[in-house]
């Protein structure tokens, strides 16, 4: 009962390592402040002091903090900067798969929509502070700690902020090159277009980044351990049992489909439909530049089937799934008997025995092979009417309205492949929304044939 | 000035004055056609006075680096000797001075040469090849015929050779068997002579490919059939009736075999005990049986399945499967992991495959 009770095991060596990121912060806030005396201007709302004096302030705090953790790491059942109850409560509450997924793609949407906002320098800065922050007090919650500070898992917290960097970056020139189009002035790339040397202006920096990413390399090889587990056993599997990393994502989708779809199908169609791009893309602009708006639809496609369902879905596997593949929110003790009933229904059921109120139609005893196809087949035949909706019909509707655009410029073949694309694509958070709405296991489910969808 | 060890630079020196006398002849044919002869037949004097470099062909070669100078100077002889050679067309004989240039011991370049040349004199002996190589030269007025002559005959003519050497392969072996089987020395002395013809380089060849595939094959097919087999008896008896209550899952022999042993009344009302093999029909994962919840989770995926092994959660497609359990002579259970029984099937009301308890 020891992680209901207020921070246990919060270490004093905790508490110290803390102190140097808020040293670290505080020093990163320092140059800030500097660059925004240069820059920023004065603040005319208040009393008409300069932005960089609200930064300093800001910086301030952060050197007290921090010096606070420096001296007071030696008795940590007193201390008291920790991640509040009153963030923790909530945020609990509030943590399920749905909210999770609703979570990330209107992060996802606002990103698109604040384009313009969030890749302002100042902005970025903020965002990146607000995010050390969290994690700062939030690795003060033992569970947090167990989860997040596993040397497993910390090469995947760098793997966010270096998503979210370049994410930015590119959301940050595309804003630059789309507003230099509007004005009509030139773009980034044709003005910034003078020519460096590879001998040595390339290799040096090649170098020093090779020498950079080894001592990186060395010095996480020495300090995070790599944890072995129990010798392998065919009678028991770990639990949680769980893929590398990169690999989550499948993981995930092979919560809401047959794993002959998940781990074979859509794999294929995700690297198949990868390499189909070049080919599908009749979008000529955008070529050797930045930009967003002249590749709006190329653009929001890829990221959100790379941000929401691919890097959201590492997230989700890695930190707030547990045993039994249950879904633990970020301050809560992974508990093996923790209790999530899961009722789940095939389409099937749902419609003879929910729809019609009849049971499901059974196949006789020592049929023929067609007998017990035409059976079955009566019994998923909503499924399969469904799925043959969604694949057969569904583009060519698509073509008729939304994409009659781009059916026209493309052409039957390649628009059927993107519409197929597409699909396929929205199956999964499609499967995920029926899971969590009517929990619905498999739209078509003949286990006999070893075929479900 | 004679040296008896020459440095590296002398050496390279000389190859270089060398190279430069090769091409300098080689420059100089078509000036000059009447010295072709001249470089072909005495290229070492001709590299010899245009060398600086101490001469080392009249002393004796002491040093391995004499040696070795040596033989890079010969080897330069061929190619400064070749050129003028080949591009001296009034010369009636001109391969033959290339040949014979080399001196009493021809190099791997005159062989080849020559080689070359002799095919080139054979295909221009046989008609059917003159076409094929004569074609564009020699028949202007007609190059339509000629080009599908040869067009046709080759393909044609490799189906025939190829056809002949099936037949006479297949004749060969018939007259092996058939002398043997008669005991007659002539038709096994036939079945050999014509077995030694179809032996050439290339049917050798792919035959020791074949026979070394076949054999390799053979030796991993091997492999499926071990002498020592370590695994678990697919038959174990687990003990008498008695020791599993009702409603209550076993865990005993999971580790061992693989199977939990089942006594529950849950399915279809019917008081009975059966063995379910310990994995998830999702992806093969080992569940657990939490007794608290009364449910089996596997923690892959978090497929949940009743105590009766009918799945309810989670994404697992089908129930888990049975394996067969019998009562055996000594009043003992026994578990038959040899075979399963999958509910979606409709074999769970096989007798075999539970136990009823009275």
């Amino acid at each position: 009962m020891t992680h209901l009770t207020h921070n246990p095991d919060l270490t004093g060596s905790v508490i110290f390592g803390l102190g140097w990121v808020y040293l670290l912060l505080f020093f990163m806030n320092i140059a800030w402040t500097k660059r925004s005396l240069a820059l920023d201007g004065i603040c005319h709302t208040g009393l008409g002091v300069p932005y960089a004096a609200l930064w300093a302030v800001y910086a301030a705090m952060l050197l007290m903090i921090s010096i606070t953790h420096l001296t007071g790491w030696d008795t940590p059942q007193q201390f008291s900067l920790v991640m509040p109850e009153f963030l923790k409560y909530p945020i609990n509450k509030a943590s399920n798969p749905v909210a999770f997924f609703v979570g990330s793609t209107t992060i996802y949407i606002l990103m698109i929509v604040l384009r313009k906002w969030w890749t302002t320098p100042t902005a970025g800065w903020i965002l990146l502070n607000l995010s050390i922050l969290f994690l700062a007090l939030s690795i003060t919650d033992y569970d947090f700690r167990q989860i997040v500070g596993k040397p497993d898992n910390v090469p995947i917290v760098a793997m966010l902020y270096i998503v979210g960097f370049f994410t930015w970056l590119y959301f940050k020139k595309s804003v630059d090159n789309d507003a230099r189009k509007a004005a009509g002035r030139p773009l980034l790339e044709q003005e910034n277009a003078e020519k460096v040397l590879t001998w040595p202006d390339l290799v040096y920096t090649e170098l020093v980044c090779m020498v950079l990413v080894t001592a990186v390399l060395i010095a996480w090889g020495i300090v995070l351990q790599a944890p072995l587990e129990e010798p392998a056993s065919a009678a028991k599997t770990p639990n949680p049992s769980k893929a590398p990393w990169y690999f989550l994502g499948l993981q995930e989708m092979l919560v809401y489909f047959d794993p002959w779809m998940a781990g074979v199908v859509l794999p294929s169609v995700i690297l198949v439909g990868l390499m189909a791009v070049p080919y599908i893309d009749f979008n000529k602009l955008g070529n050797g530049y930045y930009t967003f708006n002249e590749r709006k639809f190329a653009v929001s496609t890829f990221l959100f089937g790379f941000l929401p369902l691919w890097v959201a879905m590492i997230v989700l596997g890695t930190f707030l799934r547990g045993p039994n593949w249950n879904f633990f929110s970020p301050y809560e003790f992974w508990d093996v008997h923790k209790l999530e009933l899961l009722n789940n229904i095939n389409l099937s059921e749902l419609f003879w025995i929910k729809g019609l109120g009849q049971p499901l139609p059974v196949v006789p005893q020592n049929a023929s092979f067609p007998v017990q196809a035409w059976y079955i087949v009566c019994r998923e035949g909503v499924g399969l009417l469904a799925v043959a909706f969604y694949l057969l019909a569904l583009p060519n509707l698509m073509a008729a309205t939304v994409f009659k655009g781009f059916y026209i410029k493309m052409g039957f073949l390649r628009y059927m492949v993107l519409a197929n694309l597409m699909l396929m694509m929205m199956s999964l958070p499609i499967k995920m929304v029926l899971r969590w709405a009517v929990n619905l296991k498999y739209i078509v489910a003949i286990p006999e044939w070893f075929f479900n969808i | 000035m004679e040296e008896k060890k020459p440095s590296t630079a002398d050496i390279l020196a000389k190859i270089r004055a060398q190279k430069a006398a090769a091409a300098a002849a080689a420059g100089d044919v078509p000036a000059a056609p009447a010295e072709t002869p001249a470089p072909a037949t005495t290229p070492a004097p001709a590299a010899e006075t245009v060398a600086p470099a101490p001469a080392t062909s009249g002393a004796k070669p002491t040093s391995t680096k004499d040696i070795m100078a040596a033989i890079r100077g010969g080897g330069a002889k061929p190619a400064a000797a070749a050129p003028p050679a080949a591009v001296a067309p009034p010369a009636g004989d001109a391969p033959k001075p290339a040949v014979a240039a080399a001196g009493p011991r021809p190099s791997v370049q005159d062989m080849l040469k020559a080689v070359r040349e002799g095919k080139v004199g054979a295909a221009a002996a046989a008609p059917s090849a003159t076409a094929k190589v004569g074609t564009p030269v020699a028949a202007p007025p007609m190059p339509a015929k000629p080009v599908v002559a040869s067009k046709a005959a080759k393909p044609a003519s490799a189906r025939r050779s190829l056809a002949v050497v099936a037949t006479v392969a297949s004749i060969s072996a018939a007259s092996f068997v058939l002398g043997f089987a008669v005991g007659s020395n002539l038709l096994i002395a036939l079945g050999a002579c014509v077995w030694g013809v179809l032996m050439t380089p290339f049917a050798a060849a792919w035959f020791s490919v074949a026979s070394i595939g076949g054999i390799w094959t053979l030796g991993t097919a091997r492999f499926m059939f071990p002498n020592v087999l370590v695994e678990p008896p697919s038959k174990f008896k687990v003990g008498p009736l008695s020791d599993y209550p009702i409603n209550t899952v076993s865990n005993k022999w999971k580790d061992q075999f693989g199977v939990w042993i089942v006594h529950t009344d849950q399915y279809e009302g019917r008081n009975m005990i059966f063995a379910l093999t310990s994995v998830c029909t999702h992806l093969g994962c080992t569940p657990n049986w939490l007794d608290g919840e009364q449910k089996f989770k596997c923690p892959c995926h978090g497929s949940g399945f009743y105590i009766t092994g009918v799945n309810f959660e989670g994404p697992a497609p089908r129930p888990l499967e049975r394996a067969g359990l019998r009562i055996a002579e000594d009043g003992m259970l026994e578990v038959n992991k040899s075979v399963k029984y999958q509910e979606e099937m409709g074999q769970w009301s096989d007798p075999t495959s539970f136990v009823s308890v009275v």
